[in-house]
């Protein structure tokens, strides 16, 4: 195989081939390189790299995500997601860093890991300063309590 | 202290046989000669040599003649050599030594590197390279522990060493497949390709890696290490559980990320 050393260059601990089909799950603490079929989920501790001519259905996981093929499922980057002009996505994104190029196709749902913290935090209820009503109370005082009054 | 298993085949000249013996001789490290006949296989040869408590057993020819002999040696305490003649480049660079003399000279400083090997569900191990033999363009199916992979193969090997891959792992075999479009017809393919239509060599290839994987193909496919049928498809390929001491020279290009 005249190629080998080629592509064997790329740093790339697993690499999905144009006209291959994967069924099942496909986790690696390297690199991964789809340009061909994967029905299932796709998970890397490092780059996955998704080719023009790659179809994905499953969600996608991994630490620098780079799509210019087509994922139908989650796709979560935890630091960068990079959509290609001929990349389409569709399916939620959870991505830090979210890079779309003009002409890709991104149909669904981003969230950004720092902003659902805030959006989260947001969301909880207030806590409420209610003061105790006492039996010794005057009216001045349970109507201030009840906040009739505007403090000045 | 060493036992030689001298594939009389590999010698082109006669006069190499002597050659070599005579250079063993000069380098302190002469020993045992044993030929592999209709009498005694490779197999016996070594199993004789352990009993003889030769704690080295050294291949002198090609893949052919080290694999059958890491097969029997793997999880023993006595250490391989091989004196590569006709070997593949792989298997050269595997030991550090790309001629006998390199070699024999590597066998005197027995510098020692514990590895695991390729083997096959019926006992035959590979050092470096198996290949499927196929002859057109086949439909294969690999099962790896999580998944499946589904091709048509113009070309699979399944490597324990190749010098052009960092392997991930001592116990990972890298599964090397070249692919071809299962709907596209040979005739078709040339139409586009002089209509202009590139190409694409490198997308077609694939790289997996695994501790373990079966593979099948619709009708039964030959398995070849170093040129040698060892196995036919459906096969389950493996690394071994035990290592094998196989003395090598600095300038063996195995490497491993682990």
């Amino acid at each position: 195989m005249a190629q080998e050393k080629e592509f064997m260059e790329n740093n790339v601990d697993t690499i999905i081939g144009i006209n291959v089909t994967i069924k099942g799950n496909l986790y690696n603490k390297g690199s991964i390189q789809v340009n061909g079929s994967v029905d299932g989920e796709v998970k890397s501790d490092e780059n996955l790299i998704i080719g023009e001519t790659a179809q994905i259905k499953g969600p996608v996981v991994a630490r620098v995500i780079e799509v210019s093929g087509e994922v139908k499922g989650l796709v979560e980057a935890i630091d960068k997601l990079e959509i290609q002009p001929t990349g389409r996505i569709y399916g939620d994104i959870n991505a830090k860093t979210l890079i779309i190029k003009e002409g890709a196709t991104f149909v669904g749902k981003s969230i950004m890991p720092g902003e659902a913290k805030a959006m989260a935090e947001a969301a909880k209820p207030k806590e409420e300063t209610k003061q105790e009503i006492k039996a010794e109370d005057s009216i001045e005082q349970i109507a201030d309590k009840m906040g009739f009054f505007s403090k000045k | 202290m060493y036992y030689y298993i001298f594939d009389i085949k590999k010698c082109k000249k006669r006069t190499l046989v002597d050659d070599i013996k005579n250079y063993l001789s000069t380098l302190g490290i002469s020993g045992e000669f044993a030929y592999p006949s209709a009498a005694y296989t490779t197999e016996e040869l070594v199993d004789l040599g352990l009993s003889k408590k030769y704690n080295t057993i050294v291949g002198i020819g090609g893949d052919e003649i080290a694999n059958k002999i890491a097969a029997k040696l793997c999880g023993n305490s006595a250490a391989l050599g091989i004196i590569p003649l006709e070997a593949s480049s792989d298997l050269e660079d595997l030991i550090g030594a790309k001629n006998w003399k390199e070699a024999a000279e590597n066998l005197r400083f027995r510098k020692i590197n514990e590895i695991k090997i390729g083997k096959t569900a019926n006992g035959s191990a590979f050092l470096t390279n198996l290949s499927l033999d196929l002859k057109i363009p086949t439909e294969v199916t690999i099962e790896f522990k999580d998944f499946l992979v589904q091709a048509k193969a113009s070309a699979l090997t399944i490597s324990n060493f190749n010098p052009t891959i960092e392997k991930i792992g001592p116990d990972y075999l890298d599964l090397i497949l070249e692919s071809v479009d299962p709907h596209d017809s040979a005739i078709l393919s040339k139409i586009s390709l002089f209509f202009g239509g590139k190409k694409n060599e490198n997308a077609n290839m694939s790289l997996f890696r695994g501790r373990s994987l079966r593979l099948f193909t619709n009708t039964q496919v030959p398995l070849t290490a170093g040129g040698e049928i060892i196995a036919k498809t459906p096969q389950l390929i493996e690394t071994s559980d035990d290592n094998l001491r196989l003395i090598v020279g600095k300038k063996s290009l195995y490497k491993c990320q682990e």
